[in-house]
């Protein structure tokens, strides 16, 4: 066999190698698609979404969970979109780089690789028992936002890194001050890209059932939240209370409940490569 | 022949980059409603030079200047001048053409918004003149709420000097304007600094020597961050006083 003939051979191995990669993780996904949609289609109807929860398997539905889920989203937005998006702007425009950035930098990393639980230890103790929100709505939102800051701050400095310095000079150049030139050209021309971030940071917020465990969210409540500071259900507290009964019924229910979740998180990530493609046709630098 | 009043000065000028001294003791007066043109090899000075005319290599980190920068005879490194007000007085165009991702309208009156004005028909008014005067206006004149960025690059280039030209400044610094552009588009900004010396000192930045030979009444030529030579633009071309001048502009070297 001569060099270049075992070049080909590594370079033909090397892909077939890929794509059984890449086909694992897309079997395993599909076999649990298949699975949970056989089993969850029969229950899902309207009857199922509009239901309260019930003892008896049957009756029982998700108004509860998706409402509450519905309610956390919004409200996390509203608490960590802010938050991140202006950490990230100060990070990125306003601070200086030095010893001390890279000591942030380093530790917001870490901050978005600490287990969710721990996030949920910390907002039963400020937000439940501290800021006696209680096991409110607004407690899990607080609680999720602080989750998230991180990957927002982070996405959002990606972001903005990503807008030229020919277009900030520009600006200066014409007498903008940095406040007029980071709201009127940067955040702009990055909130796309910001935007597209926080939407994946959400569609994982809305997944998340440890942290919401902890702070006290319940699986039974017999009615749908009105206010911020009433108590709560969540989609993935709803499943995960309900797989761990005995009974086959409720099995069904938590496969429904998933098909649920998914269409959900699916619609969010939808949005979000929308919006990233739609950005990438809108502005090419 | 009236002599012209000074505009630009700088009086032993020098600037750092950290510990990378850049410019080294600069001594140069410009008059009024002429064309400077700033000439040397890549990494000379000329543009960190350029910039300190309007400030902005304030936001370098490690960059500082000591000396003095005059303009009109008042130090625009002085403590109380406000950078925003400096530059409404000194414009700039730079080397890429820089259109913000906005519409042709918007480009031109960013600056005028930035002040705050926002009654539409002085910013109409002043998108016409200053496209007009830019000599672009009757190539976008149907499609102003078009985005810039659909522009050739010549008329983004054509953009950023109206866009310049709306503030009303009385400076035009200009960073190797015309060396992203194609001949023509490149042919049409030379025109068209020739004309706009008639209401505003230019400075520009050329790697060119043609250009800066059809566009200046004077020349710079920078080496190694200091001023080697400053004369008018004929004498220079022709006749240059330093070897190092000469070599440059006979292409032995830069």
């Amino acid at each position: 066999m001569t060099n270049s003939e075992r070049n080909r051979l590594k370079d033909k191995a090397f892909q077939v190698f890929g794509i059984f990669c890449t086909f694992i993780g897309l079997v395993v996904l599909g076999i649990f698609l298949i699975d949970i949609i056989i089993e969850g289609s029969r229950r899902l109807d309207w009857d199922f979404l509009t239901s309260l929860p019930s003892r008896r398997a049957s009756r029982a539905g998700i108004l509860t969970a998706w409402v509450g889920t519905l309610w956390i989203l919004v409200l996390t937005t509203l608490i960590a979109l802010p938050l991140g998006v202006a950490a990230g702007l100060y990070l990125e425009e306003y601070g200086r780089k030095g010893r001390w950035a890279n000591f942030l930098e380093i530790n917001i990393a870490n901050l978005a690789g600490v287990p969710s639980i721990i996030y949920g230890l910390l907002g039963l103790e400020i937000f439940v028992r501290q800021m006696r929100l209680g096991s409110s709505l607004l407690a899990g939102a607080l609680t999720l936002s602080l989750l998230i800051l991180p990957i927002i701050i982070v996405t959002t400095r990606e972001a903005i890194k990503a807008v030229p310095r020919s277009i900030r000079d520009g600006s200066y150049a014409l007498g903008a001050s940095k406040w007029q030139t980071v709201w009127n050209q940067v955040l702009p021309a990055s909130f796309g890209s910001i935007l597209t971030g926080i939407i994946l940071a959400l569609s994982r917020a809305v997944g998340e059932t440890a942290p919401l465990i902890v702070i006290g969210a319940l699986a039974y409540v017999p009615f749908t939240p009105s206010s911020p500071l009433d108590e709560f259900t969540v989609l993935p507290i709803q499943i995960f209370n309900w797989t761990s009964r005995p009974q086959a019924a409720f099995l069904e229910n938590a496969a429904a409940a998933i098909i649920a979740l998914l269409v959900i998180t699916f619609l969010l990530n939808g949005i979000a490569v929308y919006l990233r493609n739609r950005q990438q046709r809108k502005i090419k630098w | 022949m009236s002599k012209k009043n000074d505009k630009l000065e700088a009086l032993d000028l020098n600037a750092y980059y950290g510990d990378f001294h850049a410019l080294k003791g600069i001594n140069i007066v410009m008059e009024e409603k002429a064309v400077t043109a700033f000439i040397g090899p890549s990494g000379c000075g000329k543009s960190t030079f350029l910039r300190t005319f309007n400030r902005m290599n304030d936001y370098i980190d490690g960059f500082r200047v000591d000396g003095q920068i005059l303009l009109d005879g008042r130090d625009i490194y002085q403590k109380d001048v406000r950078v925003d007000e400096l530059r409404k007085e000194v414009g700039m165009v730079f080397q890429k053409p820089n259109p913000f991702p906005k519409s042709i309208f918007e480009n031109v009156v960013y600056g005028l918004k930035i002040q705050g004005i926002k009654k539409k028909s002085v910013l109409e008014e002043a998108a016409e003149q200053s496209l007009r005067h830019a000599a672009l206006w009757e190539e976008v004149k149907d499609k102003l709420d078009k985005s810039a960025l659909a522009l050739s690059g010549g008329q983004q280039q054509r953009l950023c000097i109206a866009r310049a030209l709306a503030i009303s400044p009385s400076v035009l610094l200009m960073d190797e304007p015309a060396s992203a552009l194609d001949p023509i588009s490149t042919a049409k900004i030379e025109e068209l600094i020739y004309d706009l010396k008639n209401d505003y000192t230019i400075v520009i930045v050329t790697h060119n020597m043609q250009q800066a030979g059809r566009v200046s009444d004077h020349t710079a030529f920078f080496y190694m961050g200091e001023l080697v030579e400053y004369n008018k633009t004929k004498t220079m071309f022709t006749s240059p006083k330093e070897e190092r001048t000469q070599n440059y502009i006979t292409g032995r070297f830069g």
